[in-house]
C-alpha cells in the first residue's frame, strides 16, 4: 500500500509566519490601508434601557469629511444563534449600554467621531434589568416583549419571558435517587463573572463595494458566518458578500461571530469608497462578547461508598441583551457540569437569560470553564461530606469505557482514569513546593475536566502544481494557534509524500473555499484537517494512477515519498511528483482534489435532552490539572507554586506547538481564576474600561507549566488527532479554587479569587452565594412541563 | 516646547495652559473621559529641570527627572532605599523611562502614585517658581495646594534633605507587579545605637485620595525598638484612622486592612537598608 | 508646526498636531505598522519603541516633544537583512503565536539586554511587566531569551 510512514507526521515544524511577525512585517487587518479609504465610528447608547424618541442626523451629514451615515433602516434583517433576536442597530428601544445607534464614515477617524457627536438622539429612559435575579423575578420587565415573533433558526429550546433559551436533560429516576435512605445530599452554589478575551488586535474590518458585491476583509474566526450574517442583516443574497481574512491578531472566541463587518459594508456601499472600522480598546472592553457571568445551583445524592446516584442542577447564563452564543452554549452544561463522572441519574436545566447588559459570546472552552470550576468544587464538597479522599473519589467515578454520559451517550475507552494515574506519576516525580509557601497558607488540588471538539462541516480543495507543490484552499484562519501553518500542511504533506514546506496554505477566502463552520471549538485540526486529508487522498489517487501508467506498475506497488513516486521498497526509484503532474496536464488535465467533512454523529439516549444543539459529543477531550498554591493570610494574594497538566491530545502532530497552547491557555485560565472580571455598574455600563482596571496576567503572574501529553485516546480526527488549543484554559479556575479552598478551609463559591475577595473569605466578610432566585424544587425553575 | 523656566512660566500665565513633562498622565485623558486642555507647554527639555544636584546637606532633583533616572542614581544607597524602591517598582519599565518626579507629585487625580508617600517620609520639599518669585514648600503642603496654584506657577525641583536615615517602601499591587498599588506604606527612620526609634516618618499612599503621614503610628513607635511585629501590632491599633477609598480595583476596607502587613514589610525594608 | 526627527536612521518630518501620539505618526503617516496600537495607555507595551536609546511607549509620546530625537522601531532590528540574535532565538524556539505583542516585546528585551546582558530568568520576567501577551503565557519566550544570555 502506498502510505508513508505515519510516524513521520509528528515533528516540530517551524511556523512559516514567525519570521515576518518578528520583523513587524505581518499585516494584520489593523495594518491595512486602501486608497481613499474612509474611517468609520459608531454612535453608542449611553443608557442601558430606553425608548428612542428621535434620531436626527441632519447636522451630522453636513459635518466636514462625512461621506455616509448608516442607521437601522439600512439593515432590515435580524441575526442570532437559534433565534434571530438581534438587529444591527437599535431602532425603537435601547437594550444595553453601548448599543449601536448609528455609524458614520468620514475622511478621518476624528471627523467621523465629530459627526457622531452631532447626531441628535433623544431617549426616554426605561427601567433597566441588570441582573439575572431581576430578570427572572415575577413581573420583571420584558427585555424582548416581542420574543414570540422572532424567527426561530433552530427548533427545540423552551423560551419565554426573559428566558431566551432553555435546554434540559433528564436521565433516570432522580426523585428515587434523592429519596434513598443511604445517600448524603450535598448542595452547592456558585457565581462567576465575565471574562474579556483581550485580543491584542481588536475587532477590525475594511469593506469595499465593487461590481455589485461587498468585499469584507476582516479579523474573524468565521469567514462564512460573516458572509451569511452580513447578507441576512443587509437583506441581500449571501452570494453578494465576499469575505477574506488576513492574519488575525488574537481571537480566543471573540471573533467567532459576525459583529462589526455589516456596519462597514453598509457604509462602503453608501459612500462608494473603502471603509475601515476598528473598535477602540474602550469599545472592546465595553462591548466585548465576553465569557458570560453565570450562577449555578447543584445538588448530588451520593452514597457513603462514593457512588453518585443522582445529580441535579440549574445553570443561569447571562446572555446580555441578545441571545447570541449563549443560546448554543446551554447545550454544553450536560457535557461539562454533568460530565467527568458516572451519574446514576441526571436532571439539569440551563437557561440563557436576557438582561439589559452588553451581549456575551464565545470564549475558549466557553461555559466549560466555569462549569468545571463548579463541578470540581462541588466534588470536593461531596468528598468532605462523605469523608472520602478527593483523588480516590475521582479515580472511582471518572467516566471510563462503556460508561454513560449525562445524555446517555456511551463513552469509548478508558481515558480519564489512566490520565489520573499519569498525573499521580508526575506528582511523585517532583517534590511538593510547600516550603516555598513560607508562613503563608498552603493548598493543593488535582481536578479533572471534559470538553469536546466542535466538529461539523468543513471543505478543502488541493491543487497539485506542476512544480510538485500543493496549494491547500480552505476557509480556515490563522489566529495564532498555528494550525494553518503547522498541522494542516503536515497532514497534507503526509498524505502526498511531500515536505510540509511545499504545501501552500491559502488565506481564507469565501470566493475560493467551500463552506466552513470556522476556527473554534478545537475544530480546525480535526474538521479542516479531515477535509484536507480527504482532498489529499483524491489527489494522491490521481497521482498514483498517472504514475502507474508512466512507470508501468500497478498503483498498489507505488509509494509517495520525498516528493517522488517510488516503487515500494526501492528508494530513489520512479520519478518526481512534479513530473507526474506535468504528464497529467497532457493526459487528464491539472491535478485537483476536494474533500469534505462533517460530524459523524454519536448517539445519545432518545428523549434525554431537550433544546440541545448537540445531544452527544463526537470527540470528548479530557484534562487533568494539578496545582499548589500559597495564600497570604494578610493580603489575600494567591501565588501558584506549581502547575501540572496531563492533556488528552489524541495524537500530537506538533508537540512543541501544543506545549505553547497549554502554556498560553493555562495562563488565561489563571487570569480568570485570580484577576480578570468585568462587573456592571448601576448605569448598566461595564466598569473596567481599560487594561489598567481589567487585569490580565503579566509575565510575573504565571509560571512554567509542567506538561504530559496523553496520546492514544480514541478520536475520529485525522491521524487520531484532537483539538489541543482550546482545552488548556478549562481547568485552572477549578484547580486553583480547589487548592485555595484547601489552603484556607473557606467555602470558595466564586471566581475570580482576587486579593480583596480572598481576604474577604478569610475574614468571614465575603457573603455566601445563596441564589434564592433558583428555587429548591427543580421543576419550579423551568419552562418545560413536568410529565404527568 | 519651552527652552527655559522663564519661557515655561511665561506660557503658563495663560490660564488653561498646562505643563507637559513625561506625558504619561496627560496622554491618557481621553480614556478617563476628560477633554485635553487647549494648550500645553512642554517642559521636558529645560536643562535645569533635568539635573540632579548633590550638595552637602541636600539633593536637588529637577522636576523632570524620570523614575528610571532616579533609580539609576539612587539604587544601592541605604538612605535612598525607599525612594529607589518607589521609583523602581512604579508602573512598568517603559513608563518609568518617561514619567517624571514632578509629574508624579503634581497629578492630583492619580491617587496611587508611589512617590508622594516616599517623599513625605523623607521630609522632602518642592521648589516652585511663582509670579512673585521662588518658593519652597514641604511636599505635604504642596499636595494640599497643588490644585489651586495660580497660573504661571511651575514646580522646578524636589529637595531631599540628606540625613542618616534608613528607609523602606512597601506597595501592594493586585498582581505581582505592573498595576497600581492599592496601598502603599513608606517609612524613614533614624535609629539610636540600641535600635530605638529616634526619628520616624511613615506615610501612606493610595488608601485615601491623597497621600499623607501616619502620625499616630509614628508617635507610638517613637522611642521603642523598631521591630516588624511591634510595628505591625501598633499599625493594627491605629489603622482605623484611615477611610479607604472605594474604586473599581479594590474596596476601601481592603486598602485599610492590608496596612499593618505593609507596615511590617516597610519596617523589614528599613531594618535591612544598610 | 512640523516636527523633524530621525526614524530608523532616516530623517522624517511629521505634519501632525504636536499632541498626536507618536504611535499614530509611525503607523498612519509613515506606514511603519510594526509597532501596534493596542491599549493606548502605556500598559500593554505593544507600541514600545526606543527614543534616544531608551524605552518608550509611543502611545504616550506627543510627537511635538520629539523634535530632533532618534526613534527606533521593530523594523530597525534587522536592518542589515539579518534577524537580530533576539529575533533568531524567538524564531528557533517556536514561541510566536498571533504575533501582535512581539514587536513591543522585542524592543523591550533588546533594550534590557543592552543594559543587563547577563540577566537571569526572574529579571527578564520583571523586565516584561509592561508587555501584555495574551497567547503564549510568556514562559516559552522567556526560555528563548534566557538562551541568549547564556550565549553571551
Amino acid at each position: 500500500m502506498a502510505i508513508a510512514d505515519p510516524a513521520a507526521v509528528t515533528m516540530n515544524l517551524p511556523r512559516r509566519d514567525a519570521r515576518d511577525k518578528l520583523l513587524g512585517r505581518t499585516r494584520f487587518t489593523v495594518d491595512r490601508k486602501l486608497p481613499r479609504m474612509l474611517h468609520a465610528a459608531i454612535l453608542r447608547s449611553e443608557a442601558a434601557s430606553a425608548r428612542i424618541v428621535k434620531i436626527d442626523v441632519t447636522r451630522a451629514k453636513q459635518m466636514p469629511g462625512v461621506r455616509a451615515i448608516a442607521l437601522a433602516e439600512d439593515a432590515p434583517g435580524m441575526h442570532g444563534i437559534g433565534i434571530a433576536d438581534h438587529p444591527l442597530f437599535a431602532s425603537d428601544v435601547i437594550r444595553f449600554y453601548g448599543e449601536q445607534i448609528a455609524a458614520v464614515a468620514a475622511d478621518t477617524y476624528e471627523q467621523a467621531q465629530a459627526a457622531l457627536r452631532a447626531i441628535e438622539v433623544e431617549l426616554e429612559p426605561l427601567p433597566a434589568v441588570l441582573t439575572m435575579a431581576e430578570a427572572l423575578a415575577p413581573g420583571a420587565r420584558l427585555i424582548h416583549p416581542g420574543w414570540k415573533n422572532y424567527e426561530v433558526l433552530f427548533e427545540g429550546g423552551a423560551r419565554g419571558g426573559n428566558v431566551a433559551w432553555e435546554a434540559t436533560v433528564i436521565r433516570g429516576d432522580i426523585d428515587a435517587a434523592f429519596a434513598r435512605d443511604d445517600v448524603v445530599v450535598v448542595e452547592s452554589c456558585f457565581r462567576v463573572g465575565r471574562q474579556n478575551h483581550v485580543s491584542l488586535e481588536p475587532r477590525a474590518v475594511i469593506a469595499t463595494y465593487e461590481d455589485g458585491r461587498y468585499h469584507i476583509e476582516t479579523s474573524t474566526q468565521v469567514p462564512w458566518t460573516v458572509r451569511n450574517q452580513t447578507a441576512k442583516l443587509l437583506g441581500v443574497p449571501a452570494s453578494q458578500v465576499h469575505v477574506t481574512v488576513p492574519p488575525v491578531g488574537g481571537a480566543f472566541g471573540q471573533k467567532f461571530d459576525c459583529t462589526l463587518e455589516p456596519y462597514a459594508a453598509i457604509l462602503a456601499r453608501k459612500a462608494g469608497l473603502p471603509v475601515r472600522l476598528v473598535y477602540s480598546r474602550q469599545e472592546e472592553m465595553l462591548t466585548c462578547l465576553c465569557r458570560e457571568n453565570a450562577e449555578i445551583k447543584m445538588r448530588s445524592a451520593v452514597t457513603r461508598e462514593g457512588d453518585i446516584v443522582g445529580r441535579e442542577a440549574v445553570v443561569l447564563m447571562d446572555c446580555g441583551a441578545y441571545g447570541g452564543e449563549q443560546i448554543f452554549l446551554t447545550t454544553m452544561t450536560a457535557h461539562t457540569l454533568m460530565g467527568n463522572y458516572k451519574l446514576g441519574s441526571v436532571k439539569a436545566a440551563t437557561r440563557a437569560v436576557y438582561t439589559n447588559t452588553a451581549p456575551n459570546g464565545a470564549f475558549r472552552a466557553c461555559n466549560g470553564v466555569y462549569n468545571t470550576f463548579a463541578l470540581e468544587r462541588h466534588t470536593d464538597e461531596i468528598c468532605e461530606a462523605i469523608g472520602m479522599d478527593p483523588l480516590e473519589f475521582r479515580r472511582r467515578n471518572v467516566l471510563g469505557d462503556g460508561d454513560l454520559g449525562a445524555t446517555g451517550q456511551v463513552f469509548e475507552g478508558d481515558v480519564l482514569g489512566p490520565m489520573l494515574d499519569r498525573m499521580a506519576a508526575m506528582r511523585e516525580k517532583s517534590p511538593p513546593k510547600k516550603d516555598l509557601a513560607d508562613d503563608r497558607l498552603y493548598g493543593r488540588a488535582t481536578v479533572v475536566g471534559t470538553w469536546f471538539v466542535f466538529v461539523g462541516p468543513s471543505a478543502a480543495t488541493i491543487n497539485l502544481n506542476a512544480d510538485g507543490s500543493a496549494t491547500l484552499i480552505t476557509a480556515g484562519v490563522e489566529i495564532g494557534q498555528g494550525t494553518m501553518v503547522q498541522a494542516l500542511p503536515q497532514i497534507v504533506a503526509h498524505e502526498l509524500g511531500i515536505h510540509p514546506d511545499d504545501v501552500i496554505v491559502r488565506n481564507a477566502d469565501t470566493d475560493a473555499a467551500g463552506f466552513d463552520l470556522g476556527v473554534g471549538g478545537g475544530r480546525t485540526t480535526v474538521s479542516v484537517g479531515a477535509a484536507s486529508k480527504a482532498a489529499a487522498a483524491v489527489v494522491r489517487q490521481k497521482i498514483l494512477e498517472t504514475a502507474s501508467e508512466l512507470l508501468q506498475t500497478r498503483p498498489e506497488g507505488l509509494v509517495l515519498r520525498n516528493g517522488r513516486v517510488e516503487l515500494a521498497g526501492v528508494e530513489g526509484s520512479g520519478m518526481t511528483i512534479a513530473k507526474v503532474v506535468q504528464r497529467a496536464h497532457q493526459v487528464t488535465g491539472p491535478v485537483v482534489g476536494s474533500g469534505s467533512f462533517t460530524n459523524p454523529g454519536v448517539a445519545a439516549m432518545p428523549g434525554c435532552a431537550a433544546g440541545h444543539f448537540i445531544d452527544a459529543i463526537d470527540i470528548p477531550v479530557f484534562n487533568v490539572h494539578d496545582c499548589e498554591v500559597a495564600v497570604d493570610p494578610e493580603t489575600g494574594h494567591v501565588e501558584i507554586l506549581s502547575y501540572k497538566v496531563v492533556q488528552d491530545v489524541g495524537r500530537a502532530l506538533n508537540p512543541r506547538a501544543i506545549h505553547g497552547q497549554i502554556q498560553g491557555g493555562v495562563t488565561q485560565g489563571i487570569g480568570y481564576a485570580l484577576h480578570e472580571e468585568h462587573t456592571i455598574g448601576e448605569d448598566g455600563c461595564i466598569r473596567q474600561n481599560s487594561l489598567e482596571t481589567y487585569r490580565v496576567p503579566l509575565a510575573l503572574d504565571t509560571l512554567a507549566i509542567e506538561i504530559d501529553l496523553y496520546e492514544g485516546a480514541p478520536s475520529i480526527g485525522p491521524l487520531g488527532v484532537k483539538g489541543a488549543g482550546e482545552v488548556p484554559v478549562m481547568n485552572p479556575p477549578a484547580a486553583i479554587a480547589c487548592a485555595v479552598a484547601n489552603a484556607t478551609a473557606c467555602r470558595i463559591q466564586q471566581t475570580p479569587l482576587t486579593p480583596p475577595r480572598v481576604l474577604g473569605y478569610l475574614l468571614g466578610r465575603e457573603p455566601a452565594v445563596e441564589l434564592p432566585h433558583i428555587a429548591d424544587n427543580w421543576w419550579d425553575n423551568v419552562l418545560m412541563k413536568r410529565p404527568s | 516646547m519651552a527652552d527655559s523656566v522663564a519661557d515655561a512660566t511665561a506660557a503658563l500665565t495663560d490660564d488653561g495652559c498646562v505643563p507637559l513633562a513625561g506625558g504619561t498622565w496627560i496622554m491618557r485623558a481621553s480614556i478617563r473621559g476628560e477633554a485635553q486642555s487647549r494648550r500645553y507647554v512642554g517642559i521636558g527639555r529645560i536643562p535645569e529641570l533635568n539635573t540632579i544636584d548633590v550638595k552637602d546637606g541636600e539633593i536637588r532633583l529637577g522636576a523632570c527627572v524620570t523614575h528610571a533616572r532616579l533609580v539609576e542614581s539612587f539604587a544601592g544607597l541605604a538612605q535612598w532605599n525607599g525612594l529607589a524602591a518607589a521609583a523602581g517598582a512604579a508602573a512598568n519599565p517603559a513608563v518609568r523611562e518617561m514619567a517624571t518626579v514632578g509629574g508624579n507629585l503634581s497629578t492630583q487625580d492619580f491617587f496611587a502614585a508611589d512617590l508622594p508617600p516616599a517623599l513625605l517620609s523623607l521630609d522632602a520639599a518642592v521648589e516652585l517658581v511663582r509670579p512673585g518669585g521662588t518658593e519652597r514648600l514641604s511636599v505635604g503642603r504642596y499636595l494640599d495646594v497643588r490644585r489651586t496654584l495660580e497660573p504661571g506657577a511651575l514646580m522646578t525641583s524636589i529637595v531631599l534633605p540628606r540625613r542618616p536615615m534608613r528607609t523602606g517602601h512597601a506597595r501592594l499591587p493586585l498582581r505581582k507587579a505592573g498595576d497600581y498599588p492599592v496601598a502603599i506604606v513608606s517609612m524613614a527612620a533614624v535609629l539610636s545605637s540600641d535600635g530605638r526609634v529616634d526619628v520616624i516618618r511613615i506615610a501612606v499612599g493610595s488608601v485615601e485620595p491623597a497621600a499623607g503621614r501616619w502620625t499616630e503610628l509614628e508617635e507610638k513607635l517613637l522611642g521603642r525598638p523598631l521591630d516588624p511585629d511591634t510595628a505591625h501590632e501598633m499599625a493594627e491599633a491605629t489603622a482605623d484612622t484611615f477611610t479607604g477609598r472605594d474604586s473599581v480595583e479594590a474596596p476601601g476596607w481592603y486598602r485599610v486592612k492590608v496596612l499593618p502587613a505593609l507596615v511590617r514589610r516597610a519596617t523589614q525594608a528599613v531594618l535591612s537598608s544598610r | 508646526m512640523p516636527t523633524s526627527l530621525m526614524i530608523n536612521g532616516e530623517r522624517r518630518t511629521s505634519n501632525r498636531d504636536p499632541m498626536t501620539p507618536l504611535i499614530d505618526v509611525l503607523r498612519d503617516e509613515f506606514l511603519l505598522t510594526g509597532a501596534k496600537s493596542v491599549c493606548r495607555e502605556g500598559v500593554c507595551g505593544a507600541c514600545t519603541v526606543h527614543l534616544d536609546g531608551r524605552l518608550a511607549v509611543s502611545c504616550l509620546v506627543p510627537i511635538g516633544t520629539v523634535e530632533g530625537k532618534d526613534v527606533r522601531t521593530v523594523e530597525s532590528l534587522a536592518m542589515a537583512g539579518e534577524l537580530s540574535p533576539l529575533q533568531q532565538v524567538m524564531e528557533q524556539h517556536d514561541v510566536v503565536q498571533c504575533g501582535m505583542c512581539f514587536p513591543g516585546i522585542l524592543m523591550t528585551l533588546t533594550s534590557f539586554f543592552q543594559a543587563q546582558p547577563n540577566a537571569g530568568r526572574d529579571e527578564i520576567k520583571a523586565a516584561l511587566v509592561g508587555n501584555i501577551c495574551r497567547c503564549t503565557g510568556y514562559e516559552r519566550l522567556v526560555d528563548a531569551a534566557v538562551t541568549l544570555t547564556k550565549r553571551s
